[in-house]
């Protein structure tokens, strides 16, 4: 039996009550300032993380001492002070006849913290391409990043140098050339935006497809355990079918969801979000194109639909969550197995494994969607992933309504796997 | 009197325990009946088979004459022995919940929820949460959000388990009044004087089996055997020892004395009066207890 009108007042049940919890409004909004406190802050920390440093400089050549200083010193110059200048003070000493003495006097200055660290350009080092740096905080990227830049610049230098190319001229012979990727769309538009930047996004959005899709599945579980522990089916089976509570359920607790998606998406849309995606991001912010926005409410739409379906006939067969775990696990392995997936396909979409695995309907809805974002597929797997996952929600929907029939009103008894595939029969 | 609701021959067994075993029962239209019978006879079960939460094995239930169906099911309100509620919801809101399941309009449903809080005294928690009302408040409600669509039949499963005096009170004339309008009403209990007080009919259940129905009055005359109130001194053995009497068991400060077949009461009080010091004695009228007691015990000890 299956009444539009009862469903609706289910559906209305289960979406006020949830709507209107505090929980609800605190983790909705909660949720983008964690996104992006964890996004901002280690880069903005680390961009403040300037400060002064003491080296020593050891080396047995004066004049590779001499130019590894030369270049920290044009380096120190050249910073701007946004994020906060790395001050790094140069000990230049040279390598003494007692090595191992010298390493343990050093080494006892670092542990005393009177020196940052001390750094070994020799001579024999520089020959093998590999220089030491003795330090306790072997972390401080920056300053690291620093001294290794200022090391090479001079070696380089000196050799060109020795070569006998002109001094004033080394700057340009030695300058790289970098690639920058223009994404060519369908229609030969050009985008330059960074694809660091698409590929951070596309990480973000099927993370959050494949968050939600879990933790919207889960509600359903959850809600379906407690209307058979507060045997509250029994006294609303008699005026409503188990698929009709099963559905406004489902499409109730969904509605929710979307609800949430829209505040992040308002949120997003008018707050300063872009202006702080820039600084997240680097560069300017990706923009989610409309097409990428529409694909991702249908592809949480249908994985929500397929798995929280399945978690409802969960809810339905187990009398607990400690009882559900086991199979609870199973459905977050099964979903979550994309993200093993993810750099393959990120790299070659259009590969074989890409493909095949992105159209098996438990993946399809986060992996086929990240296809989407990277690289738009060809329309007849979109239409045949579609559509896959269409007729296993029909499959599931039928499963799940026939173990919910017979076992939301089934207490105290776990049922065995035989006894699942029986109901499945019977239906 | 027209039949409304019917078991015929309906038997149920979970594994190798048959829970019914081939009951019939019938419930006359606008009556109120009582399905009685010890832990494990059977009650619930069968109301579950009413219900369709559970199907018979074999039998079958008809309300109207018809084979019952899920549509049908929506004519009769339910109590479940179990009672449940959505804990987080306010109370009001979920009688509205209720009524609008039960194919009420929205308002209709709200109007009635805030007509029967008021009616039982909670008017005041009506926009408390479920869960902060105390057990006896929520099975009021729960009782509310079950007739709240005013259905023809009625069936409450140990509807007075947990209440007070007052609220069982309540709960009595509540079930009266729904007599009055027409409603027919099957009620299961344990508590006797309840039933006694509320049944115009009764069906006595044991092992999954009817094994009595009728009125008060045809339950009296098939179980109950002419018996004597005595209010005496006297040592039981004493009383015992008149001609005439059976067995004797004390009932309150009183003691009951049972009649031997054949022997006449008028004869037998005078024997008393001759035999011991008698404070008074009078025909004893059996309580449904007695009736309970004595089918249920004949009942295990089936007459060679």
């Amino acid at each position: 039996m299956f009444r539009l009108r009862k469903v609706a007042v289910v559906i209305r049940r289960e979406y006020l009550s949830r709507v209107r919890t505090k929980a609800f409004w605190i983790s909705t909004l909660a949720f983008p300032a964690v996104i992006l406190a964890f996004a901002i802050l280690p880069n903005y920390l680390a961009m403040r993380s300037g400060g002064s440093y003491t080296v020593a400089l050891v080396s047995d050549d004066p004049e590779l001492s001499n130019r590894t200083a030369v270049q920290v010193r044009e380096r120190m110059a050249q910073q701007g002070d946004e994020g906060g200048a790395v001050v790094i003070t140069l000990r230049e000493e040279p390598l003494e006849a007692d090595g191992a003495a010298q390493r343990t006097r050093l080494k006892r200055e670092i542990a005393d913290k009177q020196l940052s660290g001390a750094l070994f350009v020799t001579r024999a080092g520089v020959e093998k391409g590999r220089v030491e740096y003795l330090t306790t905080n072997t972390s401080a990227w920056r300053l690291m990043g620093r001294l290794e830049g200022s090391v090479g610049a001079g070696v380089r230098r000196m050799r060109l140098e020795g070569e006998g190319v002109a001094p004033e001229r080394i700057e340009a012979l030695v300058r790289g050339v970098d690639v920058s990727p223009v994404k060519v769309g369908k229609d030969l538009s050009e985008n330059q935006e960074g694809v660091m930047q698409s590929f951070f996004l596309s990480y973000i959005l099927m993370f959050l497809l494949w968050m939600s899709v879990m933790i919207y599945g889960m509600y359903v579980m959850r809600g379906v355990l407690e209307e058979k522990s507060s045997r509250i089916v029994e006294v609303i089976v008699g005026n409503l079918s188990p698929t009709e509570l099963m559905v406004g359920k489902i499409a109730g607790v969904g509605a929710v969801g979307l609800t949430q998606y829209l505040i992040w998406t308002l949120i997003a849309i008018n707050l300063a979000v872009p202006g702080l995606a820039s600084v997240v991001l680097g560069a300017t912010a990706p923009t989610i194109t409309p097409a990428i926005l529409f694909f991702f409410v249908l592809f949480f739409v249908l994985g929500y639909v397929l798995y929280s379906t399945f978690y409802a006939a969960l809810g339905a067969a187990f009398n607990s969550e400690e009882e559900a775990q086991q199979m609870q696990s199973v459905a977050g392995w099964i979903i979550g197995l994309p993200f093993v997936l993810m750099f393959p396909v990120i790299n070659n979409p259009d590969s074989t494994l890409a493909v095949v695995f992105s159209l098996i309907p438990f993946f399809a809805p986060v992996l086929f969607f990240l296809r989407i974002s990277v690289q738009t597929p060809p329309v007849w797997q979109t239409v045949l992933c579609i559509g896959l996952l269409l007729a296993t929600i029909v499959a599931m929907a039928r499963f799940a309504a026939a173990v919910y029939r017979v076992g939301i009103l089934m207490y105290g008894k776990k049922p065995t796997v035989k006894e699942i595939i029986r109901w499945m029969r019977s239906s | 009197m027209e039949p409304h609701l019917e078991l015929r021959d309906v038997r149920k067994a979970f594994g190798h325990v048959v829970a019914v075993d081939t009951l019939s029962m019938v419930v006359s239209r606008g009556t109120i009946c009582g399905l009685l019978g010890p832990n494990g006879a059977g009650k619930t079960t069968s109301i579950r088979m009413i219900m369709r939460i559970s199907l018979p094995d074999r039998g079958s239930v008809l309300l109207g004459g018809e084979p019952m169906t899920d549509e049908l099911r929506e004519r009769i309100g339910y109590l479940p022995e179990e009672r449940g509620l959505y804990r987080k919801m306010k109370v009001l809101e979920h009688l509205e919940f209720l009524g609008e399941v039960r194919g009420l309009e929205r308002r209709e449903a709200r109007r009635r929820g805030a007509a029967w809080l008021e009616r039982l005294g909670l008017a005041e928690v009506r926009s408390r949460r479920v869960e902060e009302l105390s057990k006896g408040m929520q099975q009021k409600v729960q009782f509310a959000g079950a007739v709240i669509h005013e259905p023809e039949v009625v069936i409450l499963d140990e509807p007075f388990t947990g209440l007070d005096p007052i609220a069982t009170r309540l709960l009595k004339d509540l079930i009266l009044e729904m007599r009055e309008r027409g409603t027919t009403v099957l009620f299961s209990t344990h508590v006797l004087p309840q039933a006694e007080e509320l049944c115009d009919h009764l069906c006595l259940i044991n092992r999954g089996r009817a094994i009595l129905q009728g009125t008060m009055e045809q339950a009296r005359a098939r179980f109950a055997r002419p018996a004597l109130l005595v209010r005496s001194q006297a040592p039981d053995a004493a009383i015992l020892a008149v001609a005439g009497i059976e067995a004797v068991r004390a009932h309150d400060d009183q003691r009951i004395a049972e009649l031997a077949d054949g022997a006449s009461v008028a004869e037998v009080i005078r024997s008393l009066a001759q035999a011991l010091p008698l404070e008074g004695a009078e025909p004893y009228r059996a309580s449904l207890e007695d009736i309970f007691l004595r089918a249920v015990e004949e009942d295990h000890v089936p007459a060679a």
